[in-house]
């Protein structure tokens, strides 16, 4: 084996090795260089948010605007509890956790019964609810937010309290996860069930005692996508809730709190990007700890277009 | 309006017993079998998301076809009147004259020319980078993901101060090592739309680039192989092997890129408010209707831009359709 290489005519030791070390090399720079354009922006985000204003202003147009401030520690603490308490970030912040959490819960029950009932019952109908969904999945819904908005107002009057209900519900139906839910259901075999209902469970017994727990990955995909939804939205949630000036809790999520947050007067850049940060950190942390559901959710959407 | 839901919603209970009835009736002929107490629960379990599905997504898409042809105030609900075309008659004036729906038809169509193209060669180049073992790539990989992880609204604030005017901003101070004078990105009507349409690729390419990994992931390796003894050089191996392979998940990704790019709205709205030379035709709908309370005039745009998005995704779908 050897020998025939050798004879190759082409065949020149050492050169090969060189020439892959140089390419492993300029791919290397390359791609930092790359990357360095795709952070530097986040970079300067996290770094800002560590400096008084004095600090961040003596640093730009140098180097320093992408390092963090560490001789002053004592300045980034108090940029991030001034966004924090101050600022009451921290109530926005609660509230589109709550949001998300009730969303997600009221997601995967609705759109989870809904789906099941599509996937593993037979009734007269059925034909015409599946022709329903795929053709809802089709129609871009989103250049109807305004006709939502006024639907949502007349029904709910947009009281304050109720206006939380006008938040809540549109995200709770999803006609894309009915679909995913369908077709994971789909491929549930059906001895389960049947073994189930010999033991004497009723449907809802069934679906909580026997599908659900089969169903984790799905219920993991639907719950990441719908957290990232709701902690994301600022559009909607800026048109329905009122905004609370007389000092009660306020109802608004983080998103939409932001901008108020960052048009205050007298706000410094290291307050801002302290805000900007505080507010990226759970998407940031979602992403870490679901990677593997988030890439499966969009292995399944993409596979059915 | 809540006389006229209830008409909608006692016509789609009808058609759907309709339906109902016709299943029954032919469901001998089908030999499928219908038990009562399995379609009954099969119905309760539907019931919320029917419920819901009908309020919040069939009334908005019924109603935006309905409101279109009306002159509907928002602030004057009791009195709506049936004015046929005349709102359409009334964009196309507006058009015409150059007005601000001129210039968000303008805007939005520069922003999809340029967006479009941009982000996805940009993920696919990026994927084709990433896809080859060894820890440098896989680090390369979290750094080109990382903008999407950042939400729309703090990439709009974070890049407002990134090209704030004056010496202070982040780009003027690095461009003022080489001499160029501090420039207002955001104001300049030539410079604006470029620089929305570069740092929304910049914030949307890492999520195209991982559906492109994925797709990647599906090609079968020995088919590499077999173009590597045939002596197919990096090109030929793209075009023969690696492209054919992708073409699904391109179509899926220019047709979710080029939808997403239409309805662009919040980066203009965060970073220059509602300004002729940013204004997009999601944020003059959104301004017309819920600033300005003409709801009859923004559903119109709506329906328009819905059947403009709607065609001209069926013609991608068949342009690039499977052979």
């Amino acid at each position: 084996m050897d020998n025939n290489i050798k004879n190759m005519p082409n065949f020149r030791p050492n050169k090969a090795p060189a020439r892959k070390t140089v390419r492993e090399i300029i791919y290397h720079v390359v791609g930092i260089v790359i990357s360095l354009a795709f952070i530097l922006p986040i970079l300067y985000m996290l770094a800002t948010s560590t400096k008084s204003e004095a600090i961040y202003a003596e640093g730009v147009g140098t180097i320093k605007m992408f390092l963090p401030d560490f001789a002053n520690i004592g300045v980034a603490f108090d940029n991030y509890k001034n966004v924090l308490i101050d600022y009451d970030i921290w109530k926005y912040a609660l509230n589109s956790f709550i949001y998300a959490a009730v969303v997600i819960v009221l997601n995967i029950l609705i759109n989870g019964l809904a789906g099941y009932a599509m996937a593993k019952l037979t009734f007269p109908g059925k034909k015409l609810l599946s022709f329903l969904i795929i053709f809802l999945i089709v129609v871009p819904v989103e250049t109807s937010i305004i006709p939502l908005y006024s639907i949502v107002k007349v029904m709910l009057g947009l009281k304050k309290q109720m206006s939380v209900i006008g938040v809540i519900l549109p995200a709770a139906i999803s006609i894309f996860n009915i679909f995913l839910f369908m077709q994971f259901f789909q491929n549930i075999p059906k001895e389960y069930e049947e073994a189930a209902r010999m033991d004497g469970a009723n449907t809802l017994g069934v679906f909580f005692k026997v599908i659900m727990p089969l169903s984790k990955p799905i219920l993991a995909t639907v719950a990441v996508f719908c957290f990232i939804g709701v902690w994301n939205d600022y559009l909607w949630p800026s048109m329905i809730l009122p905004a609370a000036n007389d000092g009660s809790w306020p109802l608004t999520p983080i998103q939409t709190a932001l901008i108020a947050i960052t048009s205050t007067p007298n706000i410094t850049t290291g307050q801002v990007m302290a805000s900007l940060v505080i507010t990226s950190i759970p998407i940031f942390v979602i992403y870490v700890a679901a990677q593997k559901y988030i890439v499966q959710g969009f292995g399944t959407s993409g596979l059915k277009m | 309006m809540i006389k006229t839901t209830i008409i909608i919603f006692v016509l789609f209970f009808l058609a759907f017993c309709g339906f109902v009835v016709y299943d029954l009736t032919t469901a001998k002929r089908r030999k499928e079998v219908y038990r009562v107490k399995s379609s009954a629960t099969a119905y309760l379990l539907l019931l919320p998301s029917v419920v819901l599905a009908f309020l919040f997504i069939m009334l908005p898409i019924l109603y935006s076809l309905g409101y279109a042809f009306t002159d509907y105030y928002l602030l004057d609900p009791d009195n709506i009147k049936f004015i046929l075309f005349d709102n359409f008659k009334e964009l196309f004036e507006e058009i015409s004259e150059k007005g601000m729906l001129y210039n968000a038809i303008k805007n939005t169509a520069t922003f999809v020319i340029g967006v479009v193209p941009l982000q996805i060669i940009l993920a696919l180049l990026l994927d084709l980078f990433v896809n080859r073992p060894g820890f440098g790539s896989k680090i390369f990989k979290v750094c080109f993901f990382a903008p999407v992880v950042i939400s729309l609204s703090v990439t709009a604030f974070l890049w407002q101060q990134i090209l704030a005017p004056g010496e202070g901003g982040l780009l003027n101070s690095m461009l003022s090592v080489f001499g160029v004078p501090p420039h207002d990105w955001l104001r300049d009507p030539n410079t604006a739309m470029p620089c929305i349409i570069v740092l929304s690729a910049w914030q949307g390419c890492g999520y195209q680039m991982l559906i492109f990994l994925s797709g990647l992931s599906n090609i079968r390796k020995d088919l590499y192989e077999a173009s590597s003894l045939d002596g197919a050089n990096w090109w030929n191996k793209f075009w023969l092997v690696t492209w054919p392979g992708l073409r699904s998940t391109f179509v899926y990704i220019l047709i979710t890129v080029f939808i997403g790019a239409c309805r662009i709205m919040t980066q203009p709205m965060l970073m220059t408010g509602y300004q002729e030379h940013t204004v997009t035709l999601s944020y003059y709908m959104y301004q017309v209707g819920y600033k300005d309370y003409w709801v009859g005039t923004s559903t119109a745009v709506a329906l328009l831009m819905t059947i403009f998005i709607g065609g001209i995704t069926l013609i991608q779908r068949r342009a690039f359709r499977e052979k």
